[in-house]
């Protein structure tokens, strides 16, 4: 029975698969959907990231969050089972678990704790939550087994879990690698938590989603080699 | 096997040496020492008339360099308007250019070291005979304002003190404002003899806006200012019978700055400052002309001629009286500088000798007396000081340079007295003849060819670092760390080169890097646990994908996580308390929860949590101990629960001896029943419960707090020990290989224990107070031994004896036996390779940076407790394979 349904997805993912050319087209409505936010939060509410974190980082996530559910939720495993809200609403979800775990993971590596920085740690982790855990969650919902192969085994197949996967692990490495100059004392703004880390996200995320994109191009010409 | 495992023990020994050596190369060629005279001197020592003339030194940070010079016109002015009486100076600091170590330097007159052995122990508290006590001793009224680092250094001798907090670098004003609202008064006043103020807005303003700022050019304007005031008031009274009849006003900064308005390092902008001398008496003597410049480079404008700040210090070496004192502090400077010695001296020679109105041509000859005089007793003072400190100190000088010393001295003084002292004596003497005052000269170059010798010497020991040393003590510690490395892979046959090798040891590889790179940044060394519990939790998580990955231990990989955030929380905490005290870190409580600190519950939770988490360990104890019944360790079980009741000082000492007494035990049971007991783990058991209870007990109320974590995220990482491979290599090699990655996690969750528990690379992040702990009166053995456990107990000692629990293998047979004995020495040796490569680190960025702003107050401390870490893990890994092996 459980090979059965192993077997049965792939055939349906398949079904709603994605070229790179679409991948490409998804990558960059969220990017500029992510740069619409930078651009309304300074131009509308006259901050940016260093002067006041935490409206920044709520007005992006809000922002940043629709799209990704949206477009993701389109991307949805069986389509036929699960309806198009019902993956709207299990994001939404995804978004607050994420952020949870999110913000676990930042407290045990070393974000600041404490009154003043809880509104950012928060906005923060819903930020990471939109590029990490919602996508996941709307396309795969509960289903444990291809959390398990996806994240865990890192064996992706076809280009949505590519999509998934390798922004995510790309953002949390760039967010990892952003908190690196935190402790030095060159007394700029931007070394304050969660500016630099937030920089790391939104770079790594990139950086992921480029290597996605030539993944897949580069996969896709793999398998055309080998149906010759 | 037995001559084989008997080999292993004499590596570890071996590595013990090896990395002695290394220190001990490197740390003569960079911790320079000097001991601290505790002698002082006295009026006796020299029979000279007492005579003094109030003098007026002014301390002040007057840095001038080029864009923002030209702000003190006032002393331009003066220095020109009457050359006689006037004269504005560059003087030469010597690095470390820190306030603290300047102001010493400035009164006691020694070059300052980063080691100053004394007996104090940790008051900065000057015990040498100084300037300051000197001038109390003489019945001299002293009155401070300013700069409240004079307080710290000088507690007791100051008549009036207005200190002001010199810690907040933003606040440019407080000092300031401070020492005008007293100096004023003060002025007019006569109930003292010396004053100093201390301004510190510029260095302020220098260090928070840099050099090029307004704030900075307000400053040294409102400087000007405040000077012109003085000078006027200083001249108002300076006619006869007035209150500053006598008084010399001296300005000077006790170090520059650079660019950036820094300060600390050995730059030129850093060690170049002003110093502008004035006597309110109006005279006319007049310098010979050769002395005027001599052994100085003239500056472009021609009026800036050097003095050096060492030789503003080797003069007070031993100051003798108050009186002479005064001389010999002409002198010093005289030595290069007899225009200031003019300056001093003439206010003296009025008041004294009466000998008002002399010529030009007398006078000459008249001041140059004098000077050979004072040059005479002051060299004879450097020749004591010399003499006793290579005497008592441990480190002295060479006997060559000290036969040197001697010749050129000696010389000097066999010239004196068979030509110079009967011209001085015959005051009635030939007063034209040109002879005399050509004898004078020449007595004057040999003892300033002495000064110039000694002061030389004296730079070369005190503040050279002797990279040769450095370099080999660094060469030979690389060495041993590729030999270390060998030892952990040696025997250990090409299937140690497996698969995971290229993902486990690389990641380890990696985190081990990183840490060691970190070393290069005074931030990273400032905030090192935060980085390594930064990492500690990478690998947390790294973990935790494995475990997901398998689907097993989930549970302990949260858990560990979780003790991260603890210990974390706990490492701020840490880092909230080094703040308050450290120079270079802004206190920023942001961690605090907004709990008021004194409120009922929190107090109560802060009085109950120790007493918990004791219980929890005792039952931890009793299960590990009653799940495999052995010999009676149930004595152990028992102490524990005495741990918390401390009482006055009956319980720590029956602690302490109960430890000892298991200690003796167990070594004892493991020498005449040797290698009978094959059940490991309550060995280990039973010895990590030994050392443990002393170290909870030193380590005050978070100590079984942070026990109880660190028993916990050990067990969480002999869980997660090979879970990244539990699946896939079970087949082959029954025995798992050595994991390096849990190595690293256990080494890098010691360092986060050493900062979680209060402690930090910092001499006052000692606990001083634990090392009484039990006991009430000072014994410097014993008590080094308790801070010793005390700071390193938890990091090293807990840490290295308790790293059997990690081997995986947990069968019986007596191959696994074998087996088991091989993978524990690999991993002592993994545990001892990280260390040095951190040690390693450190000695290379210490060189690297050996000229850095920050050395002595960051690197070198942080230096000096790796090294004694390293010495310490390696004898523990010593002791703990003789035990276990």
């Amino acid at each position: 029975m459980k090979e059965a349904k192993k077997k049965k997805t792939p055939e349906i993912s398949i079904g709603v698969s994605i070229s790179a050319l679409g991948a490409f087209s998804v990558y960059l409505i969220t990017g500029l959907f992510l740069a619409v936010g930078f651009w309304v939060i300074h131009n509308i509410y006259f901050v940016d990231l260093i002067s006041d974190p935490s409206l920044t980082l709520r007005l992006l996530w809000i922002i940043e969050f629709p799209i990704v559910v949206i477009i993701y939720s389109l991307l949805r495993r069986n389509p036929e089972k699960c309806s198009y809200f019902r993956a709207v609403g299990r994001s939404i979800v995804g978004l607050i678990s994420g952020a949870l775990i999110n913000a676990f993971g930042a407290v045990s590596l070393g974000a600041p704790i404490g009154m003043q920085s809880l509104p950012r740690t928060i906005h923060w982790s819903f930020l990471m939550s939109v590029f990490t855990v919602v996508p996941a969650t709307a396309v795969f919902g509960a289903s444990w087994t291809d959390w398990h192969r996806v994240f865990a085994s890192l064996k992706p197949t076809g280009n949505i879990e590519y999509m998934i996967l390798i922004p995510a692990y790309g953002a949390i490495i760039g967010a990892w690698f952003g908190a690196w100059p935190m402790p030095l004392d060159w007394e700029r703004p931007w070394q304050e938590w969660p500016v630099c880390v937030c920089y790391g996200a939104i770079g790594g995320c990139i950086v992921g989603q480029i290597v996605s994109l030539s993944l897949m191009i580069l996969l896709r010409k793999h398998k055309n080699l080998k149906l010759a | 096997m037995e001559t084989y495992l008997n080999n292993k023990k004499l590596i570890a020994l071996g590595f013990l040496l090896i990395h002695s050596i290394a220190i001990l190369i490197f740390t003569r060629g960079f911790l320079l020492t000097r001991t601290e005279l505790p002698f002082h001197s006295t009026c006796s020592d020299v029979s000279l008339s007492p005579c003094f003339a109030s003098q007026h030194p002014n301390h002040d940070s007057s840095s001038e360099p080029k864009p923002w010079m030209d702000k003190l016109t006032i002393l331009q002015k003066l220095a020109f308007a009457n050359r006689s009486s006037a004269k504005i100076f560059k003087a030469f600091a010597d690095p470390p250019t820190t306030s603290l170590q300047r102001l010493k330097g400035l009164t006691t007159g020694g070059l300052p070291t980063f080691i100053d052995v004394g007996n104090s122990f940790g008051a900065p508290a000057i015990v040498e005979d100084n300037f300051i006590n000197q001038l109390v001793l003489n019945g001299k009224r002293l009155v401070m304002m300013g700069d409240d680092t004079w307080t710290q250094l000088f507690p007791n001798q100051f008549q009036k003190s207005y200190p002001f907090p010199s810690f907040n670098v933003k606040d440019l004003d407080t000092v300031d404002n401070g020492c005008i609202e007293h100096l004023f008064p003060t002025l007019y006043e006569d109930d003292w003899d010396v004053l100093i103020a201390h301004f510190l807005g510029v260095d302020h303003a220098g260090h928070i806006y840099g050099v090029d700022s307004s704030p900075m050019i307000n400053k040294l304007e409102q400087y000007n200012s405040v000077l012109e005031k003085v000078i006027n008031i200083l001249e108002s009274q300076a006619g006869p019978g007035g209150l500053h009849e006598n008084t010399m006003l001296i300005v000077m900064g006790d170090h520059g700055q650079t660019l950036n308005g820094d300060h600390g390092g050995g730059t030129a902008e850093e060690v170049e400052t002003t110093m502008f001398a004035m006597s309110t008496k109006k005279h006319t003597t007049l310098v010979p002309p050769e002395f005027d410049t001599s052994s100085c480079k003239q500056n472009t404008d021609g009026k800036q001629i050097c003095i050096s700040s060492i030789d503003l210090i080797l003069r007070q070496h031993c100051q003798l009286c108050l009186g002479y004192h005064f001389l010999s502090e002409g002198a010093f400077i005289g030595h290069i500088n007899p225009e200031l010695y003019a300056l001093g001296s003439s206010s003296w020679n009025l008041d004294d000798s009466g000998l008002g109105n002399f010529g030009t041509q007398s006078a000459a000859k008249e001041w140059m007396k004098h000077f050979v005089n004072v040059l005479c007793v002051n060299a004879w003072q450097v020749k004591r000081y010399i003499d006793v400190y290579s005497n008592s100190s441990v480190v002295g000088f060479s006997s060559d340079d000290m036969s040197r010393i001697s010749d050129l001295y000696s010389a000097a003084e066999q010239n004196w007295s068979n030509s110079v002292k009967h011209i001085l004596m015959d005051k009635n003497g030939d007063e034209g003849s040109t002879d005399i005052s050509a004898l004078l000269k020449e007595q004057i170059a040999a003892y300033l060819n002495f000064f110039s010798s000694v002061v030389e010497l004296a730079r070369s020991k005190w503040t050279e670092f002797n990279l040769n040393l450095m370099i080999t003590g660094f060469g030979i510690l690389v060495i041993s760390l590729i030999l270390q490395f060998l030892a952990v892979f040696h025997g250990d046959k090409s299937y140690a080169v497996g698969s995971w090798l290229s993902t486990g040891a690389a990641f380890s590889l990696f985190i081990v890097t990183i840490r060691a790179c970190s070393f290069l940044s005074n931030s990273y060394i400032l905030e090192e646990g935060k980085v390594a519990n930064f990492l500690l939790a990478t690998t947390g998580l790294i973990k935790l994908r494995y475990s997901v990955m398998r689907k097993t231990m989930r549970k302990e990989a949260f858990i560990f996580l979780a003790m991260v955030s603890v210990l974390r929380v706990s490492i701020d905490i840490g880092l909230t308390k080094q703040a308050a005290t450290s120079q270079f870190m802004s206190s920023s409580p942001s961690w605090m929860l907004g709990i008021a600190p004194d409120h009922p519950a929190l107090t109560y939770a802060v009085e109950i949590a120790p007493i918990l988490s004791v219980v929890i360990l005792i039952c931890v104890l009793y299960i590990a101990i009653s799940k495999a019944p052995s010999e009676g360790l149930w004595k152990y079980v028992t102490i524990g629960s005495m741990v918390m009741t401390g009482g006055r000082n009956r319980i720590p000492q029956t602690v302490y001896v109960i430890g000892l007494v298991q200690l003796c035990l167990l070594a004892s049971t493991r020498m005449f029943c040797a290698g009978k007991d094959k059940n490991w783990a309550i060995r280990t058991v039973a010895l990590v419960s030994a050392c443990s209870s002393p170290v909870v007990l030193m380590s005050g109320k978070q100590g079984s707090m942070l026990a109880l974590a660190h028993l916990v995220a050990g067990y969480c990482i002999m869980r997660l020990e090979g879970v990244e491979r539990r699946t896939q290599s079970d087949g082959q090699s029954k025995f798992s290989k050595l994991n390096p990655l849990c190595v690293v996690q256990w080494s890098l969750l010691s360092i986060c224990m050493f900062f979680a528990s209060g402690h930090w690379c910092a001499f006052d992040g000692l606990r001083y107070g634990a090392a009484f702990v039990g006991f009430d009166e000072f014994v410097l053995v014993r008590q080094a031994i308790l801070l010793t456990i005390e700071t390193f107990g938890f990091s090293i000692i807990l840490s290295v004896f308790g790293l059997p629990l990690l081997v995986p293998i947990h069968s019986q047979t007596p191959q696994a036996h074998g087996e088991k004995r091989h993978q524990l020495f690999q991993m002592y040796m993994l545990f001892g390779v990280i260390s040095a490569t951190t040690v390693t680190a450190t000695i290379l960025c210490v060189t690297i940076q050996r000229r850095h702003l920050m050395v002595w107050g960051l690197f070198a401390p942080k230096f000096v407790f790796d090294v004694v870490g390293l010495i310490l893990t390696d004898l523990l890994i010593c002791l703990a394979s003789a035990y276990y092996l």
